[in-house]
């Protein structure tokens, strides 16, 4: 018998479909039904149309997509013989603003999506304010990123050469203040100690049992042993490099060289049904993608201690990405700080006219490595492809070589697998685009 | 005197200097010359331009408007591209026989004497009725896919020289037919200069 | 004590944009606090989608986000079903959004208002992409209060769309004199000339309640692209469409001859001080 669960408010739905054998899921598939075809719109544009596109994949990583889209344009260039070179401002504010974006995600995950499905998985009402803190913390950073962007979600302010905006001391102090505000309450309301603390701890016993939201989660998530639970493969890429991220494929703790052009799809399969979603994979082989991937990638103590205490259970997974968080606070602030204001912007590149070349442009987005590749004739697109990182996460394949998140989902009951597959931070309108 | 009867006194002063200026020129022309020519005191003539200069600026504007007005009719009828460069060319040689003088000014006194219009006339501001309707002109006949995209300039530069070089030919008395016979050449010349 | 009103919140083809804008909004507790809701992609609400879907539910006010694409189906059931059901019941219908307004980036069909007439008197449309969540915020408090709003021809709350989004902008003495952008990265010029803004010939209200309370797409060196008109996405956004240097479009309502005479004019000076950085002395 095939039961079915549809998984809601993840950016749209998914539909899972369990295989069950004495109650538990032998196997998953995932279907994801609504597609827009983003890619085929950007057929016969401009280059830098897909600037002001592509961030409308996704209202929770429109940020991401548009860093992604910017190096492909800018990959192009170079490819074209016209390498551009960047202020180290533009860099910066780049690199800050998609933190940026990486935090308040995470925070949304955190209240909007895990707070509220375990307080539901322990048959408990989630506090009513749980949510609204969620919202807060978020929009809190979603204002420093207009400070520098000009707003959020949507804006189009990074182009090759470099960023639209110049931004003055007003600005960044704007910014500025709104990520030592959002600190705060990531200090206060959700980790209940100081940041430092945080991320400086090297084992599971300096965080654990604290009053505070975090505590509250972690105590659920050990009531329901999901320490032991929600294992995948302990197989991980990463592709994007950042100050926070550098390519890597790592199985276990061990790191692997790992080359993007290897990076291809195939066709999701279910059940029952079709998906529109197409799987991501290495060399044929899937990986887990996203915080645990760079947690483990940089070689962050605490998820470290955790990693090798519980694996790449969902306890922590959601722990990298809580740390994830509270790192890139801490990095973000010390970004800004070295904004040299008086630097250029923007350096002007040849006109994209010129430009007939391929370009590929990799960035780590919330959920792990995004890629954009395009190819433009005398600068228009000829040819786009998007591959996002849940594609990766969320790959439905055949019960030979299940995908990361089905692989997590076997051996559970549905709805402790459901919460599992939800430990992934699924994005359903990344997923087909 | 009625507002009427003053702007009457007032376009007299501007076509008698007109007149004046293209034959004798600028700098040879003066006041009393101007007043006499419409039997005006001298007086009376600060009560209408305060110096030769303003008169002179005032006069670029007025052709500026005489031609820009012409030119407006030709835009707002329902022509094609080509039968309104036809028009303008048709309008600007029909100029040059029946007001000498005012592509003579044009042609002669603005252009070798810039530094007459300097301060309050900088640019294109005395001619702007003109350039603006030759703007329209071009913005309709590339919006609607008759002329190629380019550089405004180089466009109105080759338009209104050739048509200014013309006028000259004419003046000097050099060419061998008369103007209006050339029209439909430089018409054609023109429009395959500029067409898409 | 009177019911709360029951919102619903229903998504067509969408990037979940509104969503998310929505939620930026500083004072959303207090807000929400006046209604009851159904259903949201993200906030806390009573129904799950799977009940929303069985179209026992009523509501009184309906927010639809995303392209309305009538054999799109939510959790197993046709949009269109769930649109005429929920539209039928709703007293207003806000379309959130230029995907839902106008069809925008995703829809082929148009907007929510060309789908049915029964509906389209009580259609409010809330164009751009996304919304800012001040502009929703209004509706919503408008809709608590009983209150009406006046419309301009595409139904859009005069209150925000009278506005464009030129107003306010703080560019726009660069624009009076004709003092364009060099590029972008800059603070000084108007990007009007050759960056492809069209803040003269959006309506919105982006430079009046700026976002995230701070800034906009102008204020950041972004061209307006105009999201909130009904010919959002066009093409070549980062550019100016000229015929032999002359914009292709000039300002909402000014006539090319009135703007070319301005222009013209504003052209043949050089002011010192707005051809200059704003940080030099």
């Amino acid at each position: 018998m095939i039961e079915r669960r549809l998984i809601e408010r993840i950016e749209g739905e998914a539909e899972l479909e369990f295989e069950e054998c004495e109650g538990r899921v032998a196997y998953a598939t995932i279907r994801f039904e609504h597609m827009r075809g983003m890619e085929r719109l950007l057929l016969g544009r401009e280059g830098r149309d897909a600037l002001v596109l592509t961030p409308r994949v996704c209202g929770i990583c429109g940020h991401a997509h548009l860093m992604a889209c910017v190096l492909a344009l800018e990959d192009a260039y170079a490819n074209a013989g016209h390498a551009l070179t960047l202020s180290p401002k533009a860099q910066a504010l780049r690199e800050a603003t998609l933190s940026l974006e990486m935090i308040q995600n995470h925070i949304k995950w955190w209240y909007l999506v895990m707070s509220e499905e375990l307080y539901a998985l322990r048959g408990f009402t989630p506090p009513k304010e749980s949510a609204l803190r969620g919202a807060y913390g978020a929009q809190i950073i979603n204002r420093a990123i207009s400070a520098l962007a000009g707003q959020w979600p949507h804006n189009s302010y990074m182009i090759p050469g470099g960023v639209t905006c110049d931004p003055g001391a007003l600005e960044l102090l704007q910014a500025q203040t709104a990520l030592f505000e959002a600190t705060r309450f990531v200090q206060e309301t959700l980790l209940g100690m100081e940041l430092e603390r945080f991320l400086s701890a090297l084992t599971c016993k300096e965080i654990t049992g604290i009053q505070s939201d975090a505590g509250r989660v972690e105590a659920m998530l050990l009531e329901l042993g999901m320490q032991e639970k929600g294992r995948a493969y302990d197989r991980f890429a990463v592709l994007g490099s950042h100050g926070f991220a550098a390519p890597a494929r790592l199985r276990g703790t061990k790191t692997y060289k790992i080359d993007p052009a290897q990076v291809h799809t195939e066709a999701a399969i279910t059940l029952r049904g079709e998906s529109m979603a197409r799987n991501a994979l290495y060399r044929g082989t899937s990986y887990e993608t996203g915080p645990l991937a760079r947690a483990l990638q940089r070689g962050d103590p605490l998820i470290k201690n955790m990693h090798r205490r519980f694996r790449d259970s969902t306890y922590t997974r959601i722990f990298a990405r809580l740390y994830e968080c509270a790192l890139l606070l801490e990095r973000t602030a010390a970004l800004l700080r070295g904004v040299v204001l008086g630097e250029a912007s923007w350096i002007e590149p040849p006109p994209i006219e010129r430009i007939s070349a391929e370009g590929v442009g990799i960035v780590e987005a919330p959920r792990g490595p995004l890629i954009h590749r395009v190819r433009l004739e005398r600068g228009i697109i000829a040819a786009y492809e998007i591959i996002t990182p849940t594609q990766w996460n969320l790959a439905s394949a055949p019960r030979e070589r299940p995908g990361p998140a089905q692989k997590a989902m076997e051996g559970l009951h549905v709805s402790e697998a459901a919460f599992v597959f939800r430990s992934f931070d699924v994005c359903s309108v990344c997923t087909t685009h | 005197m009625s507002t009427l009867k003053r702007l009457k006194r007032r376009e007299e002063i501007i076509e008698g200097a007109l007149k004046l200026f293209s034959k004798g020129g600028f700098y040879q022309t003066t006041i009393p010359d101007i007043a006499r020519t419409i039997g005006m005191s001298v007086g009376n003539f600060y009560n209408y331009f305060t110096s030769k200069e303003v008169l002179a600026k005032e006069l670029l504007l007025y052709i500026s408007e005489y031609l820009g007005e012409r030119i407006r009719t030709i835009n707002e009828s329902d022509a094609t591209t080509q039968e309104k460069i036809r028009a303008i060319v048709a309008m600007y040689f029909e100029m040059v026989q029946s007001r000498p003088e005012m592509i003579e000014y044009f042609l002669r006194i603005f252009l070798s004497n810039r530094e007459v219009f300097g301060e309050g006339c900088e640019g294109t501001v005395c001619v702007s009725a003109f350039i603006t309707e030759m703007m329209l002109f071009f913005d309709d006949g590339v919006s609607c896919g008759d002329l190629r995209e380019q550089d405004f300039f180089s466009a109105f530069g080759l338009f209104m020289g050739y048509l200014g070089g013309m006028a000259f030919l004419c003046g000097e008395k050099v060419l061998p037919h008369a103007l209006d016979s050339y029209v439909d050449s430089i018409t054609q010349n023109i429009y395959r200069a500029l067409k898409t | 004590m009177h019911s709360k009103p029951k919102a619903l919140w229903l998504q067509g083809l969408t990037c979940n944009g509104n969503s998310h804008s929505f939620l930026n909004h500083p004072q959303l507790g207090i807000l929400m606090e006046r209604f009851e809701l159904l259903y949201h992609p993200h906030l806390p609400c009573t129904l799950s989608l799977e009940a929303v879907v069985t179209c026992m539910h009523e509501c009184d006010l309906l927010l639809f986000e995303g392209a309305f694409e009538p054999t799109m189906r939510r959790a197993g059931v046709a949009l269109e079903r769930l649109l005429e059901h929920y539209g039928a019941c709703a007293a207003q219908i806000v379309a959130v959004g230029s995907c839902a307004s106008f069809g925008g980036v995703f829809g082929s069909s148009g907007g929510l208002d060309a789908q049915s007439q029964a509906w389209s008197e009580k259609i409010i449309n809330l164009s751009g992409c996304p919304i800012h969540p001040e502009w929703l915020a209004l509706i919503l408090s408008g809709f608590a209060e009983g209150s009406a709003f006046a419309l301009d021809a595409q139904r859009r709350p005069k209150a925000l769309y009278a506005h464009l989004v030129h107003h306010g902008c703080t560019r726009n003495e660069y624009f009076e004199w004709k003092v364009d952008a060099k590029g972008f990265g800059v603070n000084e010029g108007c990007l009007y000339y050759d960056q492809g803004c069209r803040g003269v010939l959006s309506h919105g209200s982006c430079n009046r309640i700026l976002w995230g309370g701070v800034s906009s797409k102008t204020r950041s060196g972004q061209p307006c692209f105009g999201c909130t008109e009904s010919d959002f996405p066009r093409r070549d956004l980062f550019k100016t469409r000229k015929n032999m240097s002359i914009p292709h479009e000039v300002p909402l309502g000014v006539s090319k001859r009135a703007y070319l005479t301005l222009a013209g004019i504003a052209k043949t000076f050089t002011i010192e001080r707005l051809s200059k950085d704003l940080m030099d002395d």
